[in-house]
C-alpha cells in the first residue's frame, strides 16, 4: 500500500483499493468496450483529402443544395449547405468503399448507397452490397446483394421508388456469378439479376433510363479482372474475346437486345472493354456511350440508339477507361457533356469536340453533379476530393472538409509535439502537427514532394531532412527548408530491370540511425543517406517470369503504370534486438531472413499454416524483445480471400503460429500491418482493410478498437511515438488518427477487468503551456483536433454508469479536496480530463463580464490524488502533475506566477466584499428612507449616506450598462487586467505587473479606508437618529471566501448580491457600525 | 428530460477572453412503458408539477458556471440561469414567449427568442421529456432496434414530433433509462444535430433524473462538450408564473 494511499485512508476513513484488491465481478473478455474507451482523434487532414468515387445531389425547394458524397474509402458525406459543411453518415457502416449513391426522385429522405468502388484501380477497397435509408441518410440498411463486392451505378425510377437497378461489375479478383444489373420491385426486399454477361467475369458498368420512358434503359456489360501482377479491361489483350457489350431494353429490363457493330451502324467492332452509356435527362433520343476498344471513343446515337456515331477519342477521352469513363450530360442541354479523365473534358457540341475543364483541380475526375435549376453550378470529385464551380466548370473552389484522405504509411519525429509524416494515394508525402493550439487546421500540414506517396520518414540524423517516396520506389531526401528533393533511388546494372512495387518498402534501422533500407526484388542498404547503396541481398522473390508482364497488362487498353509491379519486396524489419537479423516479405509469398547482416539468407515461409504458397506478404514485423521473434501478416485479398492471416515466429522462422486466421471469430478484413507495443510484448495491435484490433495477451484474443467517432477504414500503416505513447494510425480513406496515450492498455489484466473499478496509470502529466494559435478560418474548413486539454485519468469500470453518483474528486498533496470533476461513465476503459485549474476569482458584479478573470491559476505541480467513489466505495490513484517538459521556466518561476495570480485573486475577493458590503449598506439605507416621510431631514441624510457610498462602488466597478465600449477602467477592471498580464504565461510575472499588484492593493485600500470613514462617525451619527425614531441602525455585513465551490449567501439582500458567484460564500455576519462588541 | 441544452453555450461565448436489426411492430410501446417504469411510473411523474435543479455548468475552455434550472408542469415553462462574475445569463420560456438576458457584454434588458430558438428551448423543458411526452404530444416513436452506445448494446427509439423535430434515444438495456439522445431540429433553415448523454440518475420524489449530462454537437470531441452537473433537485418548488415571464424592463438579474 502506497503512503498516499495510506494517508487517504486514514484522512478519509473509507475504504479504498487498487484494482488488485477490488471486490470480484463476474469476469469480462476484452472486447471492443473494454479498449474502445481509450479514444481516438483524427488530425486529418482535409487539405489533401482523397478520392471521391460518388456525387449525388439536390436543389432543395428553400434553395439550399444538399449533396452526399461517396468516397473511394472514407464513407458517405452529407452537406445540407451546399458543400459548406459536410457529416459523415457512414461511420458505423462495417465498410467504407462506396461505388454508386442515388436520390430517390419521389421520396427526398430516401438514399441508395452501393458499396465497393467500381474504379478498380489496384488499391481500391471493397463493399458488402446495397444500403437504403429511409430517414436522410441517418440510418442504414444493408438490403441485398452481399456479394456484389462493388456497385457502380444505382438507378430509382422516377415513377415508382420501389423499383431500383443496381449495376454490380461484381468481384475485381476472382470470378463470380453475382453480378451484372440487378432490379429490384419492392424497395430492396428481393432482388432479381435480369442481365449478366456470358462468363464469371462480366459485370455491369453501367446503366441509365430513358427519362420519359422508364421502361427502356440502356446497360453496359464490361469483362474485367485484376491479379497482383495484371490487370485486363476487356479480354485478355486487345483481340481477346470479351464479354463486354451494350445492351438495351424496353420492358424495364426483362428482356434485353444487344446492340454491335453488326446490329447497330456506327458501333465499332469488338471485342470491348469498360462501357459508359448515357441517356441526355433532356432529350430521350440523345444517347452517348463511351465504349473501349481498339479504337475506344464516345459514340452518339441521336435515334435513341438505333444508330450511332463515332465522335471524339482524343486522349483525355480514351484514356484508362477502367479509372476514368462516367459521363454526365447537363441536365438541360443534350448536346453538353462532362466526361470524366485525367483532366474533366467538357463538350457543348454533342460530343464532336471538347475542351479542358479542369481549371485548377487535382484532376483524376470520377463523378460531377450538375444543379438542374442552374447548370453553372457544378459540383465534381476526383482523386484530390471535392470541387465545386460557379462558372459551368471552368473554375473550381476546392472543398476543404472532407478528411477522407488516403494514407498508405505514416511515421512520426520527437518534435514536442511531434510531427506526423505519411504518403497517400495520389496526393503526395506530407507532413502535420500532432497538435497545435486552436487546432490542426489545413495550414499546419506541408507538402514534401509529389506523385502517389508512400514512406515518408524524418531522417533520424537530420531534422533538416525527410525521406520520401512516391509510386514505383521512386525515393528522394528533401531538405525541408528549400524543399529541394534529390533523387537517390538505386539505379539498375547492366542488362538489368529492378522490379519496383507501386507500394515500394523503405525501413529506417533502430539500430543505426543512418542507416536506410528500401526493397526492390533486391535489398539495398545505405548508411550515407542515399548517397551510395550497398545491395545485400540476391533476388528475394520467387523471381516468377509469367508474373513480370506488366507491359502487355491493361486488357485493351495498355496501362503499366507501377501498379502491377510483381515479384518484388514488400516490406522490410531490422530487429531491434540485433542489426544483423533482417526480415523481408516480398509480394508473392516469401519471406526471408538473413541473420548475418545480409550476407547470406534464408526463405523462413515454407511453414506458415493454412496458407498456400505465393501469397502476399503484406508486412513482417521484427519483435522489439526478442531477436527470434517476427510477426507477418498474409493478405491474400488479390486471389479473392478477404480473410485475416497473422502468423509469429519465435525461432527464425523455423514455425510460425496463427495468430488470426479466417476463423477468429470478430476479426475482418484482409491484414495490412502489425506492430507490437514499444513497452509490453503482450500488446499488439492488427490493421487489417476494416479497422485496428487489439489484443492484449500477446495475440490469444483481438477486441476491436471502435470509438464511436472511429470507422470501419482500412488501416494501412500506424506507428507508435515511444514517448509519448501514442499509437498513430494511416487510414486509407479518413486520414491520420491518434490514440493519445495508450500505456492504460499495458496495465489491462484479468485482475483488472474482474474488477468493478480499476485506475489505469498514464503518461505522466505535463501542464503543457497554454496558447492561442490560427486564425477564423470559417465553417468550410476542417480542423483536426488536438489531445485533451489537461490531466488525462484512465479507469476501467465494469459495466456503465447509469444510476447513482459516480463522483471523482481531486485531493491536493494534503488531502484537500480541491475539484470534483465530471466522469466517464462508459463500459470498459474511461478518460476524463482534469483542467488542473483552480476556482476563478471572485470578481464583484460590473456592468460587463471581466473577461481576463474567467478562470483560476493551474495548480502547482505536485502529486495529487484521484479519489473515485461509486456505490459506496472509493477508489483512489496517485497523479503526479510536472511542468511543461518545454518550459524554459522553473518551477520557482511557475509557483511566483501562481502567487501572484492568488495574490490578485486575493485583491478581488476583497473588492467583492467591499461592493457587497456597500451594496448592502445602500440596500437598507434606501429601505430606511423609504419609511420615513419626504420632508423628514432624516431621509435626506440617508439618501446622501447612500450616494457617498455609491461614489465609493464607482470607484471599484464600472458601471455604464448598455453593452457599448465604453473603456471605463476602475479598479475592478485594472486588476482584471493584471490578472490577465500574470495568467498569460505560467512564467514568472514580470516586475512591473507585480509593481502594479501592489498598486492596485494599495488604491484598493484607500477605498476600504473610505469606507471606514462612511461606516465610522457618519454612521454612527445617522443610527442615533434612526434610533431615536425607533428604526433599526445600518449594519455592515461581513463578506469573506471560504474557498467553497458552491455559492452561499446567505439571506436578503446579499443573497441577491452574490448570487452566481463561484466561489464566494456569504458567512453571514452582519456588524452594526460603531457599536460596541458586545452590541453586535 | 432534457437539462441545459446545448445553447446556453452559444450564448455565454460572447464575453470570454478565451448496425440496426429489425424491429418488431410493438417494440416501441414496449420500451417506452419499460422506460417509464424505470423512471418512476406515470403516477410518481404526475405528481412533480415543478422540479429545480442546481449544480454546475461547465463549458469548453474550462469555464465553470453555477447552474439552476427550473421547470413547471403547468405551461411546460422553463427558465435556466447559468452566473460568474455575478451576472446571470437567463433563458426563459412561460409556456408562449421565449426570452433571455445576456448580461456578460453590458446589457441586461431581456431580448425575445426567435421562434426556432424557442420551440427549442421548449422542447428541452419539459419535466417528462420528448420520450414519455410523445404520445400527449403527438410524436411517432418507432424502435430501430440495438445499437452500441461506448459498449453499451442499446435499444434505439426515433421519436419524431408532428413540428419535425427528431430525437433519436438510446436507453440503458439493464435499466431501461435513456443513456444518449440524438436531437435533430432545424434552426433559422439549417439544420442542426446534438448529442446529449445522461448518467448519474438520481431518485426525485420517486422519479429518475440524470444528475451528469454532456452535450455539444454530434461528432464533436470532449473537448468541446458542455457539462451539466447536478448537485441537488427539489420537486413541486414553487414556480409562480412571474418568475416564467419576460421583464419587461431592463432585468435585474
Amino acid at each position: 500500500m502506497s503512503t498516499i494511499s495510506m494517508l487517504v485512508r486514514v484522512l478519509f476513513g473509507v475504504a479504498f483499493s487498487f484494482a488488485a484488491t477490488l471486490t470480484a465481478a463476474s469476469a469480462a473478455p476484452v472486447d471492443s468496450s473494454t479498449v474502445s474507451g481509450l479514444g481516438v482523434r483524427n488530425i486529418g487532414s482535409a487539405q489533401m483529402s482523397g478520392r471521391i468515387a460518388a456525387i449525388a445531389g439536390r436543389r432543395e425547394k428553400d434553395g439550399k443544395t444538399t449533396l452526399f458524397i461517396g468516397a473511394a474509402s472514407g464513407g458517405v458525406w452529407k452537406s445540407t449547405d451546399g458543400g459548406t459543411s459536410f457529416e459523415p453518415l457512414f461511420d458505423k457502416q462495417p465498410v467504407q468503399s462506396i461505388g454508386a449513391i442515388a436520390l430517390d426522385p419521389s421520396h427526398p429522405d430516401t438514399i441508395w448507397v452501393g458499396t465497393g468502388e467500381s474504379w478498380t484501380r489496384n488499391s481500391v477497397s471493397i463493399g458488402n452490397g446495397i444500403y437504403k435509408s429511409t430517414d436522410g441518410g441517418e440510418n442504414w440498411t444493408n438490403v441485398g446483394l452481399p456479394n456484389s463486392e462493388r456497385i457502380a451505378r444505382i438507378i430509382v425510377s422516377p415513377k415508382n421508388g420501389d423499383v431500383v437497378y443496381a449495376c454490380v461489375p461484381g468481384k475485381l479478383w476472382g470470378d463470380s456469378a453475382d453480378r451484372g444489373l440487378y432490379r429490384t420491385t419492392d424497395g430492396g426486399a428481393h432482388w432479381s439479376l435480369i442481365l449478366h454477361g456470358g462468363n464469371l467475369s462480366t459485370g455491369c458498368s453501367s446503366v441509365t433510363m430513358d427519362p420519359e420512358h422508364a421502361n427502356v434503359l440502356f446497360a453496359g456489360l464490361w469483362d474485367f479482372r485484376r491479379k497482383g501482377w495484371t490487370f485486363r479491361s476487356g479480354g485478355d489483350g486487345p483481340n481477346a474475346p470479351s464479354g463486354s457489350g451494350l445492351y438495351r431494353s424496353d420492358d424495364g429490363g426483362t428482356t434485353w437486345t444487344q446492340l454491335t457493330a453488326a446490329t447497330n451502324a456506327g458501333l465499332p467492332k469488338g471485342p470491348w472493354g469498360r462501357i459508359e452509356v448515357v441517356i441526355a435527362p433532356s432529350n430521350p433520343n440523345m444517347v452517348y456511350a463511351f465504349i473501349e476498344s481498339v479504337r475506344s471513343a464516345l459514340f452518339v446515337s441521336e435515334n435513341g440508339g438505333r444508330s450511332w456515331q463515332e465522335r471524339d477519342r482524343s486522349q483525355r477521352m480514351v484514356w484508362r477507361p477502367f479509372y476514368f469513363s462516367r459521363i454526365v450530360v447537363d441536365p438541360t442541354n443534350d448536346q453538353r457533356l462532362f466526361k470524366m479523365n485525367l483532366f474533366l473534358i467538357v463538350s457543348d457540341d454533342g460530343g464532336r469536340s471538347f475542351s479542358n475543364s479542369n481549371g485548377g483541380s487535382h484532376g483524376d475526375w470520377h463523378d460531377v453533379w450538375i444543379d438542374p435549376t442552374n447548370s453553372k453550378h457544378i459540383v465534381g470529385g476526383d482523386d484530390g476530393g471535392l470541387w465545386i464551380s460557379y462558372d459551368g466548370g471552368s473554375k473550381w473552389w476546392k472543398g476543404d472538409n472532407l478528411p477522407i484522405s488516403q494514407f498508405y504509411h505514416v511515421s512520426v519525429d520527437n518534435k514536442d509535439p511531434y510531427q506526423v509524416y505519411g504518403g497517400l494515394q495520389d496526393n503526395s508525402d506530407w507532413v502535420g502537427d500532432s497538435a497545435y493550439p486552436g487546432g490542426i487546421t489545413n495550414e499546419r500540414w506541408e507538402n514534401l514532394y509529389g506523385g502517389d506517396g508512400f514512406y515518408t520518414f524524418p531522417d533520424p540524423t537530420d531534422a533538416n531532412f525527410a525521406y520520401t517516396e512516391a509510386q514505383g520506389g521512386t525515393i528522394a531526401r528533401v531538405n525541408r527548408k528549400t524543399l529541394e528533393a534529390r533523387d537517390i533511388q538505386p539505379r539498375a546494372g547492366y542488362n538489368e530491370k529492378l522490379r519496383w512495387n507501386w507500394n515500394t518498402p523503405i525501413a529506417l534501422s533502430p539500430n543505426d540511425p543512418a542507416t536506410i533500407y528500401i526493397g526492390s526484388q533486391f535489398l539495398f542498404r545505405s548508411r550515407d543517406h542515399g548517397t551510395t547503396w550497398d545491395r545485400i541481398s540476391p533476388d528475394l522473390t520467387t523471381n516468377d517470369p509469367q508474373k513480370q508482364l506488366q507491359e502487355k497488362s491493361g486488357g485493351i487498353t495498355v496501362d503499366n503504370s507501377a501498379a502491377e509491379t510483381y515479384t518484388t519486396i514488400y516490406s522490410i524489419s531490422e530487429s531491434p534486438r540485433n542489426a544483423k537479423v533482417i526480415w523481408v516479405g516480398t509480394d508473392d509469398g516469401n519471406i526471408q531472413l538473413t541473420q548475418d547482416g545480409g550476407a547470406s539468407w534464408r526463405k523462413v515461409s515454407t511453414n506458415l499454416p493454412g496458407l498456400p504458397n505465393g501469397t502476399w506478404v503484406s508486412w513482417v514485423e521484427a519483435s522489439r524483445f526478442d531477436a527470434a521473434t517476427a510477426y507477418a501478416t498474409i493478405d491474400r485479398h488479390s486471389f479473392g480471400d478477404m480473410g485475416t492471416y497473422l502468423y509469429r515466429t519465435t525461432d527464425f522462422g523455423k514455425t510460425w503460429t496463427a495468430l488470426v486466421s479466417p476463423q477468429t471469430a470478430g476479426v475482418r478484413g484482409y491484414a495490412h500491418v502489425v506492430r507490437e507495443d514499444s513497452v509490453s510484448p503482450n500488446l499488439l495491435f492488427l490493421g487489417t482493410e476494416f479497422g485496428l484490433w487489439v489484443s492484449v495477451d500477446a495475440g490469444q484474443g483481438w477486441a476491436a478498437f471502435k470509438p464511436g467517432n472511429f470507422p470501419a477504414v482500412a488501416v494501412r500503416d500506424m506507428m507508435i511515438q515511444p514517448r509519448d505513447n501514442d499509437l498513430v494510425l494511416a487510414t486509407h480513406g479518413r486520414g491520420i488518427w491518434i490514440v493519445d496515450d495508450l500505456s492504460p492498455l499495458r496495465s489491462l489484466s484479468s485482475q483488472t477487468l474482474d474488477a468493478q473499478v480499476a485506475f489505469l496509470p498514464g503518461r505522466p502529466v505535463q501542464q503543457r503551456i497554454q496558447s492561442n494559435g490560427g486564425w477564423v478560418d470559417g465553417d468550410a474548413v476542417w480542423v483536426g483536433e488536438n489531445p485533451a486539454n489537461g490531466a488525462v485519468i484512465s479507469y476501467y469500470l465494469h459495466s456503465r454508469q447509469v444510476i447513482g453518483k459516480l463522483t471523482i474528486d481531486i485531493l491536493d498533496p494534503s488531502g484537500t479536496v480541491v475539484d470534483t470533476i465530471a466522469p466517464g461513465k462508459r463500459k470498459g476503459l474511461n478518460r476524463i480530463t482534469w483542467s488542473m485549474l483552480t476556482k476563478p476569482p471572485v470578481v464583484p458584479p460590473a456592468a460587463q463580464i471581466a473577461g481576463a478573470a474567467v478562470q483560476g491559476p493551474r495548480f502547482l505541480p505536485g502529486t495529487y490524488t484521484v479519489r473515485l467513489t461509486r456505490a459506496g466505495k472509493v477508489y483512489t490513484m496517485p497523479l503526479t502533475v510536472g511542468l511543461d517538459r518545454r518550459a524554459t521556466f522553473t518551477l520557482a518561476d511557475r509557483k511566483a506566477q501562481f502567487d501572484a495570480a492568488n495574490q490578485v485573486k486575493g485583491i478581488f475577493l476583497r473588492m467583492s466584499a467591499l461592493v457587497g458590503e456597500i451594496a448592502a449598506l445602500r440596500a437598507e439605507a434606501g429601505a430606511l428612507a423609504g419609511k420615513l416621510p419626504a420632508a423628514d431631514p432624516l431621509r435626506a441624510e440617508l439618501v446622501q449616506f447612500d450616494q457617498r457610498a455609491d461614489a465609493l462602488r464607482k470607484l471599484v466597478v464600472a458601471t455604464t450598462e448598455g453593452g457599448a465600449i465604453t473603456g471605463e477602467q476602475r479598479l475592478r477592471e485594472d486588476t482584471a487586467d493584471v490578472y490577465g498580464a500574470i495568467m498569460a504565461t505560467e512564467a514568472a510575472p514580470t516586475p512591473y505587473a507585480v509593481a502594479r499588484v501592489a498598486v492596485l492593493d494599495r488604491e484598493l485600500g484607500d477605498v476600504e479606508k473610505s469606507l471606514a470613514v462612511l461606516t465610522g462617525a457618519p454612521m454612527r451619527d445617522l443610527n442615533v437618529k434612526l434610533k431615536a425614531k425607533s428604526l433599526p441602525p445600518l449594519t455592515v455585513i461581513s463578506m469573506t471566501s471560504d474557498a467553497g465551490d458552491t455559492v452561499d449567501a446567505g439571506d436578503g439582500a446579499a443573497r441577491t448580491i452574490f448570487q452566481g458567484m463561484v466561489g464566494a460564500r456569504y458567512l453571514g455576519t452582519r456588524i452594526t457600525s460603531g457599536a460596541a462588541p458586545e452590541d453586535r | 428530460m432534457r437539462l441545459g441544452g446545448l445553447r446556453i453555450f452559444a450564448l455565454l461565448a460572447l464575453g470570454f477572453a478565451v448496425g440496426t436489426q429489425p424491429a418488431r411492430a410493438d417494440s416501441g410501446t414496449d420500451l417506452l412503458a419499460k422506460n417509464l417504469a424505470a423512471r418512476g411510473g406515470a403516477e410518481k411523474l404526475a405528481a412533480i408539477s415543478s422540479i429545480q435543479f442546481t449544480g454546475r455548468l461547465i463549458v469548453p475552455g474550462n469555464f465553470e458556471l453555477t447552474y439552476k434550472e427550473t421547470r413547471g408542469r403547468k405551461n411546460g415553462e422553463a427558465l435556466y440561469e447559468s452566473s460568474i462574475q455575478g451576472l446571470t445569463l437567463v433563458q426563459g420560456f412561460d409556456g408562449k414567449v421565449g426570452w433571455r438576458i445576456n448580461p456578460f457584454e453590458g446589457r441586461r434588458d431581456a431580448e425575445r427568442m426567435t421562434e426556432d430558438d424557442m420551440r427549442a428551448l421548449a422542447d428541452d423543458a419539459t419535466i417528462d421529456g420528448p420520450l414519455l411526452s410523445s404520445k400527449a404530444r403527438g410524436a411517432t416513436v418507432a424502435y430501430l432496434g440495438r445499437e452500441d452506445f461506448d459498449g453499451t448494446d442499446a435499444y434505439k427509439l426515433r421519436v419524431v414530433e408532428p413540428s419535425g423535430v427528431q430525437y433519436m434515444y438510446f436507453l440503458d438495456p439493464d435499466t431501461y433509462l435513456e443513456i444518449k439522445v440524438v436531437e435533430t431540429r432545424t434552426l433559422r433553415g439549417a439544420r442542426q444535430v446534438t448529442q446529449t448523454e445522461y448518467g448519474d440518475y438520481e431518485l426525485v420524489n420517486g422519479v429518475y433524473f440524470p444528475f451528469e449530462i454532456e452535450s455539444g454537437p454530434l461528432g464533436s470531441s470532449p473537448d468541446q462538450h458542455q457539462k451539466v452537473l447536478i448537485d441537488s433537485a427539489r420537486a413541486n418548488v414553487p414556480v409562480p408564473d412571474m418568475m416564467f415571464a419576460m421583464p419587461a424592463a431592463p432585468g435585474k438579474k
